[in-house]
């Protein structure tokens, strides 16, 4: 098998690309190449990985141009029909490079975010748009002497969002992202949303007023890339969709609060 | 001080210090539990870490935190006491009585503790959260969130840890531990983002740094999971305790070695041989695939060994009679982890296991406050070692140990920060230089020997000489090997001389890191004869408390030897028996 990875160190004047091959075995993870590739072939070449189990969001990358994390991507699975995402397009996925997709897997970091030094980006963007959202639980005042009572329902509804592992795959996969540098993105927003819907909050309502703004909830065109990329089954565009009409009952028309005036102001969608 | 390979080794730049009043090095539960505390006292705190805390290893712990809340009781009633004596019965009376004593009791608090942070925990029909039984425990004792516990709590800590102002240094990899006068002072790191070198100067510092899994070809553990601060202890001189203890999980994914929960047999999947026989008859005929899990993992360890497993080392894990509605409802998570990491669905076709390094009981020695015996230097969770686990960890035990001693030992710094005093920061720039040079000349050393290969060995030195079963003659020669392997890192070089997100430069120094605890595992079983929970010794089938009722104490001399030497166990609270299930 081929792969095709994407390289850049800084101070390069453009990134290149690099072919390596090796040979896989049934079930081999995207990661577990690139880690035969930096341990055999090439030291230099650096990505981030931990868990290796598609639960700790360390290794999202732009795999054939899908964010996708590498340890949960089987090399062999790649190009099956089950296994193909259709997305809204946006320039990030356009393909730049001589690329075979019957033959090489195309390995590239996420996009929107800075580069660092080939598939590792700078997520610093993306954890501060998560603080923006104040993501920290507001209990209601005073706490049980136990838990907080909790219907298994509200578990259920809940989970679907704190399920989230932060890999950034739907930051990656949003054209809104890719050209509004306000907006929060899918992953802030799902949990802001999370908190919005927890019953134990203290002033739930509230919570979903923090990204009533044109570059907030009101920037999400729903293209729903974000939703089909999720490894966890996290639904962003969901979330959002629900906020801003609860918003609307709550006020018709167009946010009152605006932080900006450079995001798209086609909020009709 | 910036690593410049071309660059004359003592180049004259200031090195960069950072000073905080407490460094914690890790940011997984304990680290984060920790910092909760120490912030919330005022104390200015760093948590270091070498990936994103989110990606620390707590977040794949799957099956639950043990906590004796009742709530799933009925008629009879848990207690902390149960729980407590359920611990020693599994620790095969080597965990210190006094310390599971304190854990037991703080365990309601500390789950409520979480769950007011926020914590989605699993609920029951009645709304308190559900507790599931689990093996060893006899009561359903065990909270848990579906099959993602370890995610909710770190993601819930790490919200609540970040609103309070912990500073974080992520991706920084701890070096060396610095003392002056007898006493941590601090540590080097490297920042893998840039390639310098910095130093940190901290009145105390309490390593975090999770377990050594990966000294093991098999194991559940993150690939991070290389024992670390393991090895920074001993570098400082601090003694690591009951090493020998390694828990085997029974059923791992063959390929990735990723954990199948014990759930699955719970909910009724059987173990097969390769002639499609169901062996635990022969070793376990009462229980069957819900023996202990040193049993079914020394069970399946035997079949293979005896020619019985499949080709390449695995049995089969038979789910296929449970049905579709069954697994899809209990058991999504497990069918998910097999189609998407070895490409087969539990409903229709038996899943390949085996059994793989689960979990390390042993670590730096601490006492139930926390303390190492050096001054200044603490230590919690899955590196620490108090002991609450003795021989054999209870599952839904360690993450509760994470909390509770995280907690605990945030509080004992809190105490002793006024008299501690880690002197001027020059000790540290001094430290600073003389790591940025050992780092020079590993780019020096030329191609050298291949740490990947050294690292390889090690693995199966480890899995083949101090796996699942072990003896005296297979022990020495494993020895012999880790040493061997120890003087091969001598000669390794790093072969890269790049320094932003250096692979190699990492993984060089996390893999002298293992030999050396590899070596630590393996003088401690060697001087354990004597077969008790974990350490199951072919050649000492039984346990014997007359010689080695105690801890197995490392402690470096001056020259770097190890020395084995032993504490006592604190007893007290429940009389010392068989283990029987
Ligand atoms: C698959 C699996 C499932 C499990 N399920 C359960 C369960 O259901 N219930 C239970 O009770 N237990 C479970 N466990 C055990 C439990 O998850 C761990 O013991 C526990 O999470 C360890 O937490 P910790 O905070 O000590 O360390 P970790 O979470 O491992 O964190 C270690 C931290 O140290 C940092 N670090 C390490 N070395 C360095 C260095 N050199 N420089 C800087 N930073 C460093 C890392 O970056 C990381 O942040 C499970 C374990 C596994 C493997
Ligand atoms: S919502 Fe899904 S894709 Fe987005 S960060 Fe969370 S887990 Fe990743
Ligand atoms: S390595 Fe953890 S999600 Fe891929």
């Amino acid at each position: 098998m081929k792969f095709r990875v994407f390289r850049y160190t800084q101070g390069d004047d453009a990134p290149h690309y690099d072919v390596f091959e090796t040979c896989g075995v049934p079930g081999m993870s995207v990661l577990a190449a690139l880690t035969t590739i930096q341990e055999q072939q090439d030291p230099g070449l650096s990505f981030r990985s931990s868990c290796r189990g598609a639960v700790c969001g360390a290794c999202a990358m732009l795999i054939n141009k899908v964010p996708r994390l590498a340890c949960r991507s089987q090399v062999t699975g790649l190009t099956d029909k089950k296994n193909l995402v259709h997305l809204s397009p946006y320039p990030a996925l356009e393909v730049t490079t001589l690329w075979d997709p019957a033959t090489e897997v195309l390995v590239e970091p996420l996009p929107h975010l800075p580069l660092l030094k080939d598939l590792v980006v700078d997520m610093t963007a993306f954890f501060d748009f998560l603080q923006s959202v104040d993501p920290v639980f507001h209990p209601r005042e005073p706490l049980p002497g136990k838990e907080f009572h909790m219907e298994p329902d509200a578990v259920r509804k809940l989970e679907r969002f704190t399920n989230c592992v932060l890999c950034g795959a739907c930051f990656g996969a949003c054209p809104v992202n890719s050209r509004n540098p306000k907006y929060p993105g899918p992953a802030a927003l799902a949990t802001l949303y999370r908190f919005h819907i927890d019953p134990r909050e203290h002033d739930p309502g509230s919570r979903i007023l923090a990204a009533d703004t044109e570059s907030g909830w009101w920037a999400c065109e729903f293209h729903t890339n974000c939703t089909r990329v999720c490894p966890k089954g996290v639904p962003p565009a969901f979330a959002i969709g629900r906020a801003r009409n609860e918003l609307k009952q709550k006020r018709p028309g167009p946010p009152t609060r605006d932080l900006g005036d450079d995001g798209p102001s086609d909020i009709s969608r | 001080m910036t690593v410049q390979p071309d660059a004359p080794p003592s180049t004259a730049v200031i090195p960069v210090i950072h000073r905080h009043e407490l460094i914690i090095i890790g940011g997984g539960l304990a680290g984060l539990r920790a910092a909760y505390e120490a912030v919330s006292s005022g104390i200015n705190v760093a948590v270091i870490s070498k990936v994103h805390p989110l990606r620390s290893h707590s977040v794949a712990a799957q099956g639950g935190i043990n906590a004796a809340l009742g709530n799933a009781d009925t008629t009879t009633h848990d207690s902390w006491e149960a729980h407590a004596f359920d611990t020693v019965k599994g620790s095969d009376y080597l965990a210190d009585q006094d310390a599971v004593a304190t854990m037991c009791r703080e365990a309601p608090a500390a789950v409520v503790e979480l769950e007011h942070m926020g914590t989605v925990f699993s609920r029951d029909d009645a709304g308190h959260i559900a507790q599931r039984p689990f093996g060893g425990a006899g009561y359903p004792r065990t909270c848990y969130a579906a099959d993602r516990t370890g995610h909710n709590l770190l993601h819930t800590l790490y919200q609540q840890v970040t609103v309070k102002g912990v500073t974080f240094y992520e991706e920084y990899f701890v070096t060396s531990l610095v003392t002056a006068g007898g006493a941590c002072a601090g540590c080097t790191a490297l920042c893998i983002q840039d390639g310098t070198i910095v130093g940190f100067l901290a009145k105390a510092t309490l390593l975090a740094t999770g377990g050594f899994g990966r000294i093991y070809e098999r194991s559940t553990n993150a690939l991070i999971n290389t024992g670390d601060g393991l090895h920074l202890a001993l570098e400082a001189a601090a003694p690591l305790k009951d090493m020998e203890f390694v828990q085997f999980h029974p059923t791992s994914l063959y390929g990735t070695n990723i954990l199948i929960t014990e759930g699955a047999r719970g909910e009724g999947a059987v173990l097969l041989n390769k002639n499609g026989e169901r062996f635990m008859k022969n070793y376990a005929p009462g229980a069957m695939e819900l023996a202990p899990r040193d049993v079914v993992a020394r069970a399946i360890e035997t079949e293979i060994r005896e020619g019985r497993g499949f080709p390449g080392g695995f049995v089969h894990l038979d789910l296929t009679s449970l049905g579709e509605p069954l697994i899809n409802d209990r058991l999504p998570g497990i069918r998910q982890i097999a189609i998407d990491f070895a490409g087969i669905d539990p409903v229709t076709t038996p899943v390949p296991v085996q059994p793989a390094q689960h979990y390390s009981m042993g670590g730096i020695d601490v006492d139930v406050s926390g303390r190492t015996p050096l001054p200044g230097l603490f230590a919690a969770g899955e590196c620490a070692c108090v002991s609450v686990h003795g021989a054999n960890r209870l599952g839904g035990n360690s993450l509760l140990d994470t909390l509770v001693f995280g907690k605990i030992t945030a509080e004992t710094i809190i105490g002793d920060l006024p008299d501690l005093d880690p002197g001027g920061a020059s000790v540290i720039e001094k430290a600073v230089v003389e790591e940025g040079n050992r780092i020079i000349s590993l780019f020096h050393r030329g191609s050298g020997d291949n740490m990947y290969q050294i690292r390889d060995t090690l693995k199966k030195t480890m899995m083949d000489h101090f796996g699942v079963y072990r003896d005296g003659p297979s022990m020495d020669a494993g020895l012999i090997e880790i040493l061997s392997l120890r003087d091969r890192c001598q000669q390794a070089g790093v072969p890269l001389m790049q320094t932003p997100y250096n692979l190699p430069l990492v993984h060089f120094l996390e893999i002298t890191g293992m030999v050396r605890i590899a070596e630590t595992v393996a003088r401690c079983a060697i001087a354990r004869n004597e077969s008790r929970g974990s350490h199951a010794r072919k050649d000492y089938p039984l346990r014997d408390d007359d010689h080695f009722l105690h801890h197995s104490l490392l402690v470096p001399d001056g020259d770097g030897t190890l020395k084995v030497r032993t504490s006592p166990v604190s007893l007290g609270m429940f009389p010392v028996k068989e283990r029987v299930y």
